[in-house]
């Protein structure tokens, strides 16, 4: 029971924050959103279409080594635990690691993933 | 009402963020205002206090200075200021602080923000009418549906429509007019530019692009006299300038030369800033400003550290590459000379001779090559006007100006700007940018020489 009236308390108290908040927004920024300050900034000149479009964004091959170097930090964290213990030899397979990792760099180089163009 | 106070105390204190929209007539002005301490120049009308209206406007761009006057956020003010003590013709801000002494612009910008922020002084209000161009509605019977990602016609415009990308996937194409007033673009510069994602695909320019501020003048060539009173203001305005004065009179080559120079030095500041080095862009403009013949010590470290510099040159190798033939289409000038063009107007001068001067020319036509090459001549520029020894030049209608060869029917600016179309079409954005700030484009200059030619066969 208590629980819910804790519950309840939170959200009233939260609503009327936000009631607050939003009623003073008039008093702390006294501006509104005419049509010619909705225009975007070209330069001065209206635009004729509306700025919502759809495009390329390429970033699929990007999203892949992405996640190839997200996967990599994971390994390395059971690894630093251990790197003090093994020494040289997990140093030697991290870089070993590392290199492969590297040459998904390359290609995505070579394919022209990383322009944007 | 304390909150407040206390906010407009502390901002008080720091310098008045202005949008500046530079007319003709400006230029002299207008890059030497981000070296005053009470003003900081933004790139967006949005991020704004005051807007600076400097120069002369014409019909087109009087408009667009509205509307940019209407996309500052309110409290909002005008700081004006035109060549020649002439008032302010025709601007719609009514009331707009009207300065004539260009000194006074960072200390009237302080004083009006303060004023704005305490509420001394009423908002500039809108001068558009707060009309959507078309009202937004969907074909369905609330509104709702239609084509596109929303139906209706969003904020009063339509949607993108389609074209091809590289890929054959169809995709929006979003029209984008570009300029007379947005940074780093040269002012009074327009351009319809077809962009999909940001790569550029088609740019074309609107008839009135090659225009300047002065064109409202300019119409009245026909039925005045050349040397009608408004021709006269205008020249006399220009007549400080040691270019237009050697097209008509003998001129040391010592002040040409310094004069081309501190433009190439407050050029690169310019460029610098656009690429990121704000700060550093900062001292160059102040090294430009105080660089003499006799110290050009400054110019080559200058010159040293951007031939190390290697993000710049990834920046801008590559980029806006002018070719060989391009180059040749071109009157001269520096984006010529580095396109391997060595076309320059100075191997013609006997004075110029004697000095055995030699066009500084590069070859690889880029965006880096032209850095390069404007760096390179302002240091030639300074041994020049060190060695130059009191020595005048001939005036032979012609001149080599700060972008090439300058004359009654010569103007390097609207070569550069006819070339732009051919230049942009498959360029990313910033890489589009990066090329016409390299340019460096003049829309007032061929104005300017207009009035020349009339002034010569005036007199």
């Amino acid at each position: 029971m208590h629980g819910i009236a804790a519950a309840l308390a939170i959200f009233f108290v939260t609503l009327v924050g936000f009631l607050i908040l939003r009623a003073s927004e008039r008093h702390i920024a006294p501006s509104k959103s005419t049509a010619p300050a909705r225009v975007p900034f070209t330069g001065g000149r209206a635009p004729d279409t509306h700025a919502w479009n759809r495009y390329h964004v390429r970033y699929y091959p990007m999203s892949l080594l992405f996640l190839a170097f997200d996967m990599e930090m994971v390994f390395m964290y059971p690894w630093a635990v251990v790197f003090v213990d093994e020494g040289l030899i997990a140093l030697i397979e991290m870089l070993m690691f590392i290199v492969i990792l590297l040459f998904g760099i390359l290609y995505t180089w070579r394919e022209r993933a990383l322009e944007w163009a | 009402m304390g909150l407040k106070t206390a906010f407009a105390r502390l901002a008080a204190g720091a310098p008045a963020r202005c949008f500046a929209i530079v007319g003709a007539g400006a230029d002299e002005i207008a890059p030497w205002l981000r070296l005053d301490p009470e003003l900081a120049i933004v790139d967006s009308p949005r991020a704004a206090d005051v807007l600076l209206v400097l120069g002369r406007f014409n019909e087109d761009t009087l408009h667009a200075a509205a509307a940019v006057h209407d996309l500052v956020p309110p409290p909002r003010g005008v700081v004006s200021w035109s060549p020649g003590h002439e008032a302010a013709r025709g601007l719609p801000f009514t009331d707009a602080v009207a300065l004539s002494d260009p000194s006074e612009i960072g200390s009237a910008a302080v004083r009006l923000r303060d004023e704005l922020l305490s509420g001394r002084r009423a908002s500039s209000p809108d001068i558009l009418p707060d009309v959507d161009p078309a009202p937004w509605r969907g074909v369905g019977p609330f509104g709702q549906g239609g084509a596109g990602m929303t139906g209706g016609v969003p904020y009063g415009r339509p949607l993108a429509g389609r074209a091809n990308d590289r890929d054959g996937l169809k995709l929006d194409q979003i029209l984008v007019r570009v300029g007379p007033f947005l940074p780093p673009f040269p002012p009074g510069l327009m351009l319809d530019v077809k962009i999909q994602g940001d790569v550029i695909q088609e740019v074309s320019m609107p008839a009135a692009a090659l225009d300047d501020g002065s064109s409202v003048a300019d119409e009245h060539h026909s039925s005045e006299a050349p040397g009608s009173t408004e021709a006269m203001t205008r020249f006399a305005a220009v007549q400080h300038d040691p270019f237009i004065a050697a097209l008509m009179r003998p001129v040391p080559v010592a002040d040409l030369e310094l004069a081309r120079a501190r433009h190439h030095l407050a050029w690169l500041a310019e460029a610098l800033r656009v690429s990121g080095l704000e700060a550093y862009g900062r001292r160059v403009l102040k090294l430009a400003r105080t660089v003499r013949p006799e110290a050009a010590e400054p110019v080559d470290d200058l010159s040293r550290w951007l031939r190390r510099n290697l993000s710049l040159r990834w920046g801008t190798s590559g980029v806006g590459v002018v070719s060989a033939s391009q180059a040749a289409a071109l009157p001269g000038g520096p984006v010529a000379r580095a396109a391997g063009d060595g076309r320059d107007v100075r191997s013609l001068d006997p004075a110029y001779q004697r000095l055995g001067f030699m066009p500084v020319v590069l070859e690889v036509g880029d965006a880096l090559a032209r850095w390069r090459l404007r760096v390179a001549e302002a240091q030639q520029a300074l041994t020049l006007a060190k060695r130059s020894n009191g020595s005048v030049t001939t005036p032979s209608g012609l001149v080599e100006g700060l972008r090439g060869p300058m004359g009654a029917r010569v103007s390097a600016s609207t070569a550069l700007v006819t070339m732009l179309p051919e230049l942009l079409v498959g360029m990313e954005w910033g890489d589009a940018v990066t090329a016409v700030v390299s340019l460096d484009i003049d829309m007032a200059e061929a104005a300017v020489l207009h009035d020349v030619a009339a002034e010569g066969r005036a007199s």
